[in-house]
């Protein structure tokens, strides 16, 4: 993507002023993004993204500058320009990378690359996606439908000698259900993703996925206001793990511990969860959405556990944040594209699978909320306060699962809910995200199988 | 290989091609972003960007493609998925603007902006963040103090005749203060956005940051029940700017607006004006033209609570047999011509802030909102939002709350609000235009407290 000895001159180029490491990561990005409206295809674009982003650390300094003037003169100037924010003393290195680039033994294969594939299959399968959406109930107004794929090339080269590239290869379809009676609209949705080619969109079951749409727009809008006040709630597996994503995996990232801004910092080997818990973040799962080979700062991914039976066992960490922290990278530096420089983020993040059966679970609740599909939320990561949409609620009473609720919003803080778990099924799921954090919007995935937590506080439309 | 060349050979090849109308969106940005940790550069970025987009009508169906990097590859990869995206394309082409129409005379480039150095940008940083961590001890940590600037250029070409130029900059610091008593932490923040670096006070920020997340210490629980509301203005713009959406004609056309049918109709209380204006000099959406080379203009979308139109570009007021209002935007270079407002708000009026709560025996204050993006039905105009704020007892802010939800319905809020106030603020938050509203009061909403 750039010859060697052009990267060799700009990892040295970015250390004349005295930094103690320079990075260079270049990116070629390929990506398709249609979209059918109400059975149009409303949205179809294709796109190049191309760019440099050279990284200057000395000591605690972190400096990141980026372009996508890939000439020479461009590319030695954005370098000069990072390094005039590092004053140290003036050096003369000269950066010599090795022969070959590091060879890596692809944890995912692609068998259809997005580009090599007509855009009519992908839209035949939007299609049919859509078509099981609007045959599924009169009352349903229309069907979104899109895929998203992109074909991510990308080489990380540093001063310290890496020099590695990598292809990622992603592909999403996300299913938008719309019910309406007239007065009331809701909708419904399923986003399975995967780091995968157009294969993983030809194999998906639309019958499970688009009907699943489909039902949840047509049930919400026979749902009932959700009450408010305090509450055990019983959260499905996949998406359902998202809560604990933001409650507790941002908490748990490099980027907040290394400056003591987590309620997590500093209590490695401290019991902060029930003994029920086990949190995982494992980047190396074959092709799922979250996964890759190497991280954006080329260091191989690997199943790192947070959290063993309560207990903390270590954080996910990036390279700049390994040295505020005296650790060493655990494989965690993403960053969404070249316009980022990276941090230490999740990738596919889960509790692990406990031993009660989802029938148990909810035989054993007397009077509470079950969360079957959650939405998006967010954390505050200072206090660890939280806020969730449940996109499909129910009330459970007597041990049942009772009439459906609308509006429902968790909110709670992180530390005290994971400590409040009181019941893990055995039934694990992952579901796709996107995550936005300081270095962008990423594919992770979230996973869990069902929990139930003693206690969160529900705020619904009936007070 | 520069701008002009490149999009020479695009046209040239393009109507070897077949592709009769084409044009060239160019847009470059320039930034420079610095972030400070205890006295310490923790963050120092700096960026230049450029990226064209093309759309051409191949076969009477209109294509679009992106790219990043201007090269001769780059030509031939843009038109060959202007063709065979445009070969999947039902909908009628949209239309190319021919221009020959005037532009209004503004100039949204500071340059002297461009003249402040990196070092004073730093220093101001630097500042602000001493001044925190010492104006009180219970602050405990400055989780993010940083300063960015931006300087925008845009270009719209087509082989129609149509050439446009345009450029913006601006700077903006937002500092966020975490503050701790006993076992409870509370956060606030503190955001300025400026063309003028002058104008920045570093006592003045740092105050408000502090000032804003002490207040929050000492939270209690409240009895959960409908209360009247004030919005401070922060909380209240983005508010606004989750339901933008209904406004576009867009949404409008395609019957995901609940202000289908309701033009020359209420759709809020006398209280409530809402105008857009391209020409704030501190707008971060000003300009002259949209993203279609329409000539943009102000437009009073809501005037005493009648609703008077919508926003257009050309396709949606073609369709409505309207002019557009000049609201055809793009998000950049990487999108679809959309309709989006340029810089957007509730219109302030005499009222003080404190005018709003002085009469109440009971009610609520929300200072910021949060899940915004989650726990709102952008179509509906449902919202189940996480809040903070405080309790208003006989018209005196008694204290702060525990976590709120609030819940409620945008449109009914709409009809409820009882008074608005004179300190109109735009929200910092990304997204769609540049919102911005004063501090609002709705008569009555269901408030949660944790």
């Amino acid at each position: 993507m750039l010859n060697k000895s052009l990267i060799e001159d700009v990892l040295s180029a970015a250390l004349t002023t005295g930094g103690d490491f320079s990075e260079v990561f270049v990116e070629d990005r390929y990506t398709n993004n249609m979209k059918l409206q109400g059975g149009r295809l409303e949205t179809n674009l294709s796109g190049r993204d191309f760019g440099v982003g050279i990284r200057v650390f000395k000591g605690l300094q972190s400096v990141y500058a980026f372009t996508n003037d890939f000439s020479q003169e461009g590319l030695i100037q954005a370098a000069k320009t990072a390094a005039q924010a590092i004053q140290g003393a003036p050096t003369d290195k000269t950066i010599v990378l090795p022969m070959e680039k590091q060879t890596l033994q692809t944890l995912h294969p692609i068998e259809l690359l997005p580009n090599s594939v007509e855009k009519t299959r992908k839209l035949a399968v939007m299609r049919k996606a859509n078509e099981i959406v609007t045959n599924y109930d009169p009352s349903i107004a229309q069907g979104i439908i899109s895929v998203v794929d992109e074909e991510q090339n990308i080489l990380v080269a540093n001063s310290e000698g890496t020099f590695a590239e990598d292809k990622r290869v992603r592909s999403r379809m996300s299913i938008v259900a719309v019910a309406s009676d007239g007065s009331d609209m809701q909708t419904g949705h399923y986003g399975p993703g995967a780091h995968q080619g157009f294969e993983f969109i030809e194999n998906l079951d639309l019958n499970h996925y688009a009907k699943e749409a489909a039902r949840i727009a047509v049930t919400m809008l026979n749902a009932d206001p959700a009450p408010s006040g305090k509450f055990p709630v019983i959260i499905d597996n996949e998406f359902g793990g998202v809560i604990f994503h933001e409650a507790c995996g941002h908490g748990l990232e490099a980027s907040s511990v290394a400056k003591n801004n987590s309620v997590f910092a500093n209590r490695v080997g401290e019991k902060v969860a029930s003994d029920l818990v086990t949190y995982i973040d494992d980047g190396t799962l074959p092709n799922e959405w979250g996964s890759l080979n190497i991280d954006d700062e080329g260091e191989k991914t690997r199943k790192n556990t947070l959290i063993e039976n309560g207990i903390l066992k270590g954080y996910m960490i990036d390279k700049f944040n390994a040295r505020r922290m005296n650790a060493e990278s655990t494989g965690s530096g993403r960053r969404e594209s070249y316009k980022f420089a990276p941090t230490s983020r999740m990738t596919n993040t889960y509790i692990a699978p406990g031993k009660s059966t989802p029938e148990e679970i909810i035989a054993n609740t007397e009077h509470g909320i079950y969360a079957k599909y959650m939405g998006g939320g967010s954390v505050n990561t200072a206090t660890g306060d939280y806020n969730f949409a449940i996109n499909e609620a129910y009330l459970v009473k007597n041990g049942k699962i009772d009439k459906p609720l609308r509006g429902a919003t968790l909110v709670g803080n992180g530390a005290k809910t994971i400590q409040k778990i009181d019941m893990v099924g055995n039934n694990l799921g992952h579901g796709a995200g996107m995550c936005g954090a300081s270095s962008g919007s990423l594919p992770v995935n979230v996973g869990q199988p069902m929990v139930r937590v003693s206690e969160i506080t529900v705020g619904g439309t009936e007070a | 290989m520069e701008l002009t060349n490149f999009r020479d050979q695009l046209f040239a090849k393009g109507e070897k091609l077949g592709i009769t109308d084409l044009e060239v969106y160019y847009e470059k940005q320039d930034s420079f972003s610095c972030k400070v940790f205890k006295g310490e550069v923790d963050g120092y970025e700096s960026s230049s960007v450029r990226g064209v987009s093309v759309r051409g009508v191949y076969q009477d169906k209109m294509g679009y493609a992106y790219t990043e990097k201007l090269d001769e590859e780059s030509v031939s990869f843009l038109l060959n998925s202007v063709q065979e995206n445009a070969a999947l394309m039902e909908e009628e082409p949209e239309e190319l603007f021919e221009g020959n129409v005037d532009y209004q005379d503004y100039d949204f480039f500071s340059p002297a902006l461009t003249d402040v150095s990196a070092e004073e940008k730093l220093a101001l940083v630097k500042e602000i963040e001493a001044k925190i961590l010492a104006y009180d001890e219970r602050v405990v940590q400055v989780g993010y103090a940083a300063l960015s600037d931006q300087s925008i250029e845009k270009a719209i070409f087509n082989n129609k005749g149509l050439a446009l130029q345009d450029k913006n900059n601006f700077l903006y610091v937002i500092f966020s203060v975490t503050v701790k008593e006993g076992e409870e932490i509370k956060s606030g923040f503190s955001f300025k956005l400026t063309k003028d670096f002058a104008t920045l006070n570093a006592d003045e920020i740092a105050k408000e940051a502090v000032e804003k997340s002490l207040s929050q210490l000492g939270g209690k629980e409240y009895p959960n029940k409908k209360y009247p509301v004030i919005f401070q203005n922060f909380a209240a713009s983005s508010l606004v700017a989750t339901f933008v959406s209904s406004f576009s004609a867009e949404y409008v056309q395609k019957g995901q607006s609940q202000l289908k049918g309701k033009l020359g109709e209420k759709i809020a209380s006398d209280h409530v004006t809402l105008s857009d204006n391209p020409f704030l000099p501190e707008g971060t959406q000003s300009g002259t033209f949209d993203s279609e080379g329409v000539p943009t203009r102000e437009v009073t979308v809501v005037e005493n609570g009648e609703l008077k139109t919508y926003f257009h570009n050309l396709k949606t007021a073609k369709k409505d047999g309207v002019e557009s209002t000049g609201h055809g935007y793009k998000s950049s270079y990487k999108g679809t011509i959309e309709v989006t407002p340029s810089n957007f708000y509730v219109v302030p009026t005499e009222n003080k802030y404190e005018d709003l709560y002085s009469g109440l025996e009971e009610g609520i204050i929300i200072t910021d909102l949060q899940g915004l993006h989650s726990g709102a039905n952008p179509i509906s105009g449902d919202f189940s939002l996480a809040a903070n704020g405080f309790y208003v007892k006989d018209g005196k802010i008694a204290g702060p709350t525990n976590l709120m939800t609030i819940a409620g319905n945008f449109f009914d809020v709409l009809k409820d609000v009882e008074q608005v106030a004179d300190d109109l603020e735009f929200s910092p938050g990304g997204g769609v235009g540049f919102i911005g509203s004063p501090s609002i009061k709705v008569k009555s909403l269901s408030v949660t407290v944790d």
